[in-house]
């Protein structure tokens, strides 16, 4: 994974664009996503169901990886069965 | 050499003369454009930019085959930077390093993945639609008589066009009602405090928790108090706060709510990042200096922010006095690109001229403007109790 990669759920239409890699393996909606969508769309699991936001920025526990959502879906974002959370809102410059 | 005059200043002259004509206030006929853009910069101390801008937060760089204004002026922006180059290896901290990376880019694909990573990117010679008309409406309500009083405004924005546009309504004699979130209130604060407390002096200040219901409740209640709403987020911030600006024309007669945008309320580009200085580039300043000086660079400092300000006072007095109850969309890069249009089609060489004059004056002091009178500053949140009771009583 590098910075700048897309990935695409397998499951919903969720697209992220990583801003921090990790080496770790990201699931969107419980199932592993990839660079390109597989040709059959797999099944949301409902543990992982609460759906992604354009624009907004996903972030584990420690910090050390930062996914964009690129296109918005149904699945949600996890790593290891760990969901991610909502980054908070970017500071607005002191002046600009 | 002449003094250069700061290109556009008239632009801002005739918007200002429209607002006295339209309000009868002494305290407008008072201003000239000159000083409305560039009395920032006479506080900051700044010089006249080049590749710099005047503010130090946006810059300009050369992509394969054209130049970009990057701004990246927030504490976060960098953290983007990896993923635009599709690089870890990258040093952030580094312009030069950052200049190297671009030079082996082409613009075009760097402004699109910028605007996707919510960076303030603009080319400078980006496609840009002919005639574009710097206010558009999104909404429209019900007509009312306006009230025999001055307008209450409630303000939502930061930084510099926004409240601009309620410090100038505050001026020809409006009520107005600055209100900030907790978590993030105007950063301009404490980036730049003189000139925060010149805009923002004489507002009543309202500071509310959007995560918590009574506020929310009281911000909704605030603005269904308000003539003029002016409001200058991203269209998710106020979905993600429940407020849907049309309806809220649509279901009060008369209210006139100013949406300010980079680059526009529609499509992907109300997404699109937009501060003052990379707006001014795209909408073909920098362009417009190249051609006539030979040299790229930055016109003004942050130059949509003033021009926009003085452009929305004028609109939002305007739509209020008439009873026009509307949503007006007026977007920063637009208003530069009528402004640009309207100084080629007055005298496009004497234009030219001042931008040759700007050019060759890069690096000398900013042009001498007058110092306006700073009255007093209410802190943080100080009306926001009051506010609340009165929405309580309600």
């Amino acid at each position: 994974m590098k910075p700048g990669t897309k990935l695409k759920s397998a499951v919903c239409d969720t697209e992220v664009m990583v801003i921090k890699a990790a080496d770790v393996a990201v699931d969107c909606g419980g199932a592993p996503m990839a660079a390109e969508r597989p040709a059959e769309r797999g099944v949301i699991d409902p543990a992982f169901a609460a759906g992604t936001k354009m624009g907004k920025r996903y972030v584990d526990e420690a910090g050390t990886l930062e996914l964009l959502c690129v296109k918005a879906g149904q699945g949600s974002l996890s790593v290891g069965g760990v969901a991610l959370k909502l980054k908070d809102a970017k500071p607005l410059p002191a002046s600009d | 050499m002449n003094d250069p005059q700061i290109p556009l200043a008239v632009c801002a002259d005739r918007l200002l003369a429209r607002l006295a004509g339209a309000t009868g206030s002494q305290a407008i006929a008072a201003l000239d454009g000159q000083t409305l853009l560039g009395e920032r910069a006479l506080l900051a101390g700044s010089r006249i930019p080049a590749r710099i801008s005047a503010g130090g937060g946006c810059r300009l760089f050369d992509a394969l085959d054209d130049t970009l204004a990057l701004n990246l002026a927030r504490p976060d922006d960098r953290e983007s930077l990896p993923a635009l180059f599709e690089s870890d290896t990258l040093d952030v901290g580094d312009d030069e390093a950052i200049a190297a990376a671009i030079a082996a880019r082409h613009a075009g694909t760097l402004v699109a993945r910028s605007r996707l990573l919510g960076l303030a990117i603009a080319a400078e010679h980006e496609a840009f639609p002919a005639g574009i008309a710097p206010c558009i409406e999104l909404a429209r309500g019900a007509a009312a008589q306006p009230p025999p009083r001055a307008p209450r405004v409630v303000d939502l924005s930061a930084l510099w066009a926004g409240p601009l546009a309620s410090h100038l309504l505050w001026l020809a004699g409006a009520e107005v009602i600055k209100v900030e979130s907790r978590r993030r209130p105007d950063a301009m604060r404490e980036g730049d405090g003189e000139f925060y407390a010149l805009l923002n002096q004489g507002k009543q200040s309202v500071a509310l928790d959007f995560k918590d219901t009574t506020d929310l409740h009281a911000l909704r209640s605030l603005i269904a108090s308000a003539d003029i709403v002016i409001e200058a987020s991203r269209p998710r911030a106020l979905a993600q706060l429940g407020i849907d600006a049309s309806a809220f024309v649509r279901d009060t007669p008369g209210l006139v709510w100013i949406t300010i945008t980079g680059h526009g309320a529609n499509g992907a580009a109300a997404d699109w990042v937009g501060f003052g200085d990379d707006c001014g580039v795209a909408a073909g300043l920098s362009a417009a200096l190249h051609a006539a000086s030979g040299r790229t660079g930055f016109v003004g400092d942050a130059i949509a922010d003033p021009l926009t300000g003085v452009f929305a006072a004028v609109e939002a007095w305007q739509a209020w006095s008439s009873g026009c109850g509307a949503r007006l969309g007026i977007a920063m890069s637009h208003v530069v690109a009528h402004a640009l249009t309207q100084a080629r089609a007055e005298d496009a060489d004497g234009f030219a001229r001042q931008l040759r004059d700007w050019s060759a004056a890069a690096g000398q002091p900013f042009p001498e403007v007058r110092k306006r009178s700073i009255g007093p500053l209410p802190a943080f949140g100080e009306h926001t109790r009051s506010f609340l009771a009165r929405v309580a009583r309600c």
